[in-house]
């Protein structure tokens, strides 16, 4: 299934809930924040949170700042 | 036995909506020349509250240490802020964001409306200042400093109103002393100053004001020497909290003696 992360078009077997595919990227910090098609999906529901064709997902985190 | 200064600092504390804090240096992580150094310059100001941001990961540097590894939340209350937004949603949006890492319910508010200036939306800052306050957040909104339009914060809810001393990052101190006197007079909630301080002077002018709080960063950051500023930043904002609890002597056009001018 295609799905769009941080902007990147991503190619992933599918079915993938959106841990499986945070972990798969490599960082699954408790700290970073995900998001699917602008909505916040909390820390424990994502691994039962099964990703679609078409997902836009957002990954964010704390970065230096004024 | 009289206070040591050490006893007079840490007797001296404020609140942001019921949390007590004790230094009045508040102070962002952006800018450095690395988190190592950061962390030595936060530890360095004596900072208890510290300001960051939030930004896509990066998918290229997988493993990569974050900014959290550097900052211990224990330690520090963090300060999220909305920086680089420029409208009421993108501002929500991302005050969100920033409540779902489960680490702090605090924003610092900044909607922005020109990129060179970087002066904020009062409209849109009102608006979401309103919005976020209902949410339960709190808010600390960054404002220009037009009295007026600090009065219409504090009256939304802002749990603290910070109008900028000089434009942010531009090291020009406080502009217009006169503007902050009639916000801290007509504000009952901490007027705090973000943006615009230079040096630790600009920080003890600010404080001498009766601010209750100074947010920096880049006069940390950029510094030649940042941790030797984070000292001084330090010790110029406790002096110059010190002499608005002391009061200064008002100003005369004539000389007066400070030595007896007769009986020698």
């Amino acid at each position: 299934m295609k799905i769009v992360v941080n902007g990147e078009n991503k190619e992933v077997a599918g079915p993938a809930t959106l841990e499986e595919l945070i972990r798969q990227l490599g960082v699954g910090k408790e700290t970073v924040v995900a998001e699917v098609n602008r909505r916040i999906i909390q820390l424990d529901q994502r691994s039962g949170f099964q990703l679609s064709d078409g997902d836009q997902i957002e990954l964010i985190q704390f970065v230096g700042g004024g | 036995m009289t206070a040591t200064l050490n006893q007079l600092m840490m007797q001296d504390t404020y609140q942001i909506n019921g949390k007590t804090f004790t230094s009045r240096l508040l102070v962002g992580t952006g800018k450095y020349a690395s988190n190592e150094l950061m962390g030595e310059c936060l530890e360095a100001s004596g900072t208890e509250i510290v300001t960051v941001a939030l930004r896509r990961v990066n998918l290229d540097k997988k493993g990569e240490k974050n900014l959290l590894d550097f900052i211990d939340p224990k330690k520090y209350t963090l300060l999220p802020n909305t920086a680089g937004c420029y409208s009421t949603e993108e501002a929500i949006r991302v005050a969100h964001l920033a409540r779902a890492t489960g680490i702090s319910d605090f924003v610092k508010l900044e909607v922005l409306y020109d990129e060179k200036t970087l002066l904020p939306d009062p409209i849109a800052t009102l608006e979401a200042t309103t919005i976020l306050v209902k949410e339960g957040f709190t808010v600390m909104t960054y404002t220009s400093d037009d009295p007026v339009m600090a009065q219409k914060l504090e009256q939304a809810g802002a749990h603290a109103v910070m109008p900028a001393g000089s434009p942010i990052g531009s090291g020009q101190g406080v502009l217009n002393p006169n503007n902050i006197r009639i916000i801290l007079e007509k504000l009952k909630c901490p007027v705090l100053i973000d943006a615009g301080v230079g040096s630790a002077s600009d920080v003890a002018v600010a404080m001498e004001l009766g601010v209750m709080a100074v947010l920096l960063n880049t006069a940390i950051a950029h510094a030649k020497d940042p941790l030797k500023m984070a000292y001084a930043m330090k010790n110029g904002c406790e002096a110059g909290r010190l002499s608005y609890l002391a009061g200064r002597i008002p100003k005369k056009l004539y000389a007066q003696a400070s030595t007896p001018q007769k009986d020698f």
